[in-house]
């Protein structure tokens, strides 16, 4: 089998992604070797669902942006910086150049354009990439973008990078929400797309709009609709949109809930949704196959 | 002229309600007689005005960003801007012309000032649209969208909260609501910044709490007002996110239980209707 990259995404939040990748890289992992890869560097909570505690084997601070510094001296106030930040990171008050670095994207603009020479850039840490062979003997790659930090989207690239040095036939790789910087990294290079959607006007609505960013890059994918039993009439609507697409139903189970708040895996549980996964599980073997 | 009040509603993980409870919320202070505009700040997936049974029409703003194009005869494949762009968005083959990829692109605009042969226009493009939606009286919703596929959606947000500061203004009402997106992205820093208070909505999980921390030590750290909201309160463990509340002195204002009715209202698009905020 070539290598796979399979990413799990939904553009709402909250709809399942990390459960879904959990339990299918525990089904991946009874035959293959995998690596798995928790792209919400926001809020990377893949860890939880595989029953992991925070302890990792290896945790390195990393740098993936650049911020300004202002030499003072050589700086005359000349507003070009200000004028060209597409990010309003920089201003002029009382006669003293500011820079506001939540707003600032490490571009180097400012650096570029100033006549003075007066702006450096200085590389900064501004997350931490964390690794373990967790308990189900296979390596996971997390990462936490510090709070505040901005480059969320190049934190994700850098994971990509340190899973790749793993051996591995697939990589699973659980999104974050939404449609911008860090879900295109994601996305980026993947073989497959599993979208996640709930049968809500929000869930669907946010799948539609995540799929254009999927239809973009032209990656292949399937529908899995999660909590499909709590609106009947808009999950009709759903698999009839998405026809051969749909890839899976999974139903509301109060117990997941449960589970979860006890740190209890899914593929540890008899419940429902680890046979309906592992229905999800056999449909991407096949398409895998077909694709050899 | 009183001052407007700020407040955020956000909550670091996913689908905990922060759209729920921000709806809630401005029918809580719309009964107390207050003029409100709730903002949808999660551009990249805004779905307030769909809770709300609203359509999105005639978009109020156009936002508008600046991407680089080139032009041919004056490119002398040097590769500077390849070298220089920090978001990996200009791609060349060995011998070949630079392309420019605006789905990758911040729109920063380094290469078009550091390009020595002047080779490198500017060109305007639509990234977002903002829309504006009465819903009562006293309640507005303004929504921002980002349209095709944007990298850096941050912008967006700004220019949203700058139009809905001035509509406020205009219509002197009493609070602003600020639904962020979910995670702590730029998009989300850019929607919290100058607000006067937020709430942290969160469920009883390990996932809410893990979450949970990590919006207020971002909170913290934009020297913002945070208080928890609770939703599912009855389920899981409420103990785990009483004990962040411990840790990082934050109070517990609102505890909302499961509730079927509020599950299928949300389903449905008829949030309007719902008030289960009660101390």
């Amino acid at each position: 089998m070539k290598k796979n990259k399979i990413v799990v995404a939904s553009g709402k939040g909250g709809v399942g992604k990390s459960m879904v990748s959990s339990v299918l890289a525990n089904f991946f992992a009874k035959k293959n070797q995998i690596v798995a890869v928790d792209c919400d560097v926001d809020a990377p909570n893949l860890h939880l669902w595989f029953g992991e505690n925070e302890k990792w084997d290896k945790v390195e601070k990393i740098s993936t942006n650049e911020m300004p510094i202002i030499n003072k001296k050589k700086c005359n106030l000349c507003g070009k910086c200000v004028d060209i930040c597409a990010f309003d990171a920089m201003a002029i008050n009382n006669q003293r150049l500011t820079i506001n670095n939540f707003f600032c994207e490490g571009c180097a603009a400012c650096e570029v354009v100033c006549p003075q020479k007066a702006v450096t850039m200085k590389r900064i840490k501004n997350a931490e990439v964390r690794i373990k062979n967790n308990v189900w003997g296979f390596p996971l790659i997390s990462a936490q973008l510090y709070p505040g930090q901005t480059g969320s989207g190049k934190v994700v690239e850098e994971i990509k990078k340190r899973a790749e040095n793993f051996d591995h036939q697939i990589m699973i790789l659980d999104s974050p929400a939404g449609t911008g910087c860090p879900v295109i990294a994601a996305l980026q290079g993947s073989n497959f797309a599993l979208l996640v959607t709930e049968p809500t006007p929000s869930g669907l609505s946010d799948l539609r709009r995540v799929l254009q960013v999927v239809k973009y890059f032209k990656i292949p994918y399937g529908v899995v609709i999660n909590k499909w039993d709590i609106n009947q009439g808009l999950s009709e609507r759903i698999e009839k949109e998405f026809k051969y697409k749909l890839f899976g139903k999974i139903s509301y189970d109060k117990r997941i809930f449960k589970a979860i708040a006890n740190l209890k895996p899914i593929i540890k549980t008899n419940l429902p949704v680890k046979k309906e996964i592992k229905e999800i599980f056999n449909k991407i073997k096949l398409i895998n196959k077909n694709e050899d | 002229m009183s001052k407007i009040k700020k407040i955020a509603i956000t909550g670091g993980k996913g689908g905990t309600g922060k759209s729920t409870v921000s709806i809630m919320l401005a029918n809580k202070l719309r009964n107390e007689s207050k003029k409100i505009i709730l903002v949808d700040c999660d551009v990249e997936c805004p779905n307030d005005y769909l809770l709300l049974s609203q359509k999105l029409k005639k978009p109020v703003k156009k936002i508008y960003a600046q991407f680089p194009k080139l032009k041919k005869p004056k490119c002398q494949k040097c590769g500077l801007c390849v070298l220089k762009c920090r978001s990996n968005a200009v791609f060349q083959a060995p011998g070949k012309y630079p392309i420019f990829i605006h789905e990758l692109c911040s729109g920063c605009g380094l290469c078009w000032h550091i390009c020595p042969h002047g080779a490198i226009k500017i060109e305007k493009k639509l990234i977002g649209a903002v829309f504006e939606n009465k819903i009562n009286d006293n309640f507005w919703l303004i929504t921002g969208q980002s349209v095709g596929v944007v990298d850096e959606t941050g912008p967006i947000v700004t220019k949203l909260k700058d139009y809905a500061v001035n509509l406020a203004q205009k219509l002197r009402a009493d609070y602003i609501l600020f639904d962020t997106a979910v995670g702590l992205h730029c998009g989300v820093i850019r929607a919290l910044i100058d607000v006067d208070l937020a709430y942290a909505v969160t469920e009883p999980t390990p996932l809410g709490a893990h979450d949970l921390k990590l919006i207020l030590d971002l909170l913290k750290i934009l020297k913002v007002q945070a208080e928890i909201v609770i939703n599912q309160a009855d389920l899981g463990k409420i103990e785990l996110v009483n004990k962040i509340s411990r840790q990082l002195k934050t109070k517990v204002v609102y505890k909302i239980p499961y509730s079927k009715n509020l599950v299928k209202a949300y389903s449905k698009g008829g949030l309007l209707k719902m008030n289960l905020l009660s101390r």
